[in-house]
């Protein structure tokens, strides 16, 4: 299973999905493209650990992660 | 038995008991620190460890800090547990430069921020450093 996981106020929502159901990918790309489109980053870890931005939905992605803009505090 | 002997097997003894001693102290103040937090800082943090690197991990479970490098300039950061103006640019020396704030547009827990400043240093510093405010640093 994959999962989104969105940081809100609450710490956290996860999103899980199984990625070979064309329904729920189709889903899970409509909720990356909106988080996307109101500004939140999307970050995946590489297979080394380390994180990654990405702008693109990843079909493949295990674990992607959403954290709102950033602005000057 | 020799007293050289004697200091060398209390020695062998004590070292292993003193090193089990460390862990279980620092496991029983992380226990009471995460005991204190809510739900959602709990679980903020819980997130945050997952992201953290193996080497930032152990910096964090001792410190409640742990280091960064940016990813362009390669300067090394340090982001201390809270929500705001919880960064420090260190210099080679490891002494604060300056203190950074830059923070996600909606409330979060502490753990989330931090680990949304993290990914955003080492993935995409520059971005993150033009929307920071910059101030001095109060303690060196």
């Amino acid at each position: 299973m994959a999962t989104q996981i969105v940081m809100d106020r609450n710490g956290d929502t996860r999103h899980t999905f199984d990625a070979s159901d064309t329904k729920a990918l189709l889903r899970a790309e409509e909720r990356f493209k909106e988080l996307t489109g109101l500004g939140f980053t999307a970050a995946v870890r590489t297979a080394s650990g380390e994180p990654a931005v990405t702008r693109r939905f990843d079909p493949a992605a295990e674990e992607t992660l959403f954290f709102p803009r950033l602005v000057g505090g | 038995m020799t007293f050289e002997a004697l200091l060398r097997f209390s020695n062998d003894r004590l070292r292993p008991l003193l090193a089990n001693g460390l862990r279980q102290a620092q496991v029983m103040r992380n226990w009471y620190r995460e005991a204190g937090y809510t739900k959602t800082e709990a679980r903020a943090i819980k997130l945050l460890k997952e992201w953290l690197s193996a080497k930032q991990l152990a910096q964090f479970n001792a410190r409640r800090y742990f280091d960064v490098i940016g990813c362009h300039s390669g300067k090394r950061y340090r982001i201390r547990y809270g929500t705001a103006t919880n960064i420090h640019e260190l210099d080679g020396a490891g002494r604060p430069q300056s203190v950074l704030c830059f923070v996600p547009n909606s409330p979060l827990a502490a753990g989330d921020v931090m680990l949304a400043q993290k990914i955003a240093l080492e993935t995409d510093e520059w971005s993150a450093v033009a929307v920071a405010k910059r101030f001095a640093p109060s303690w060196h």
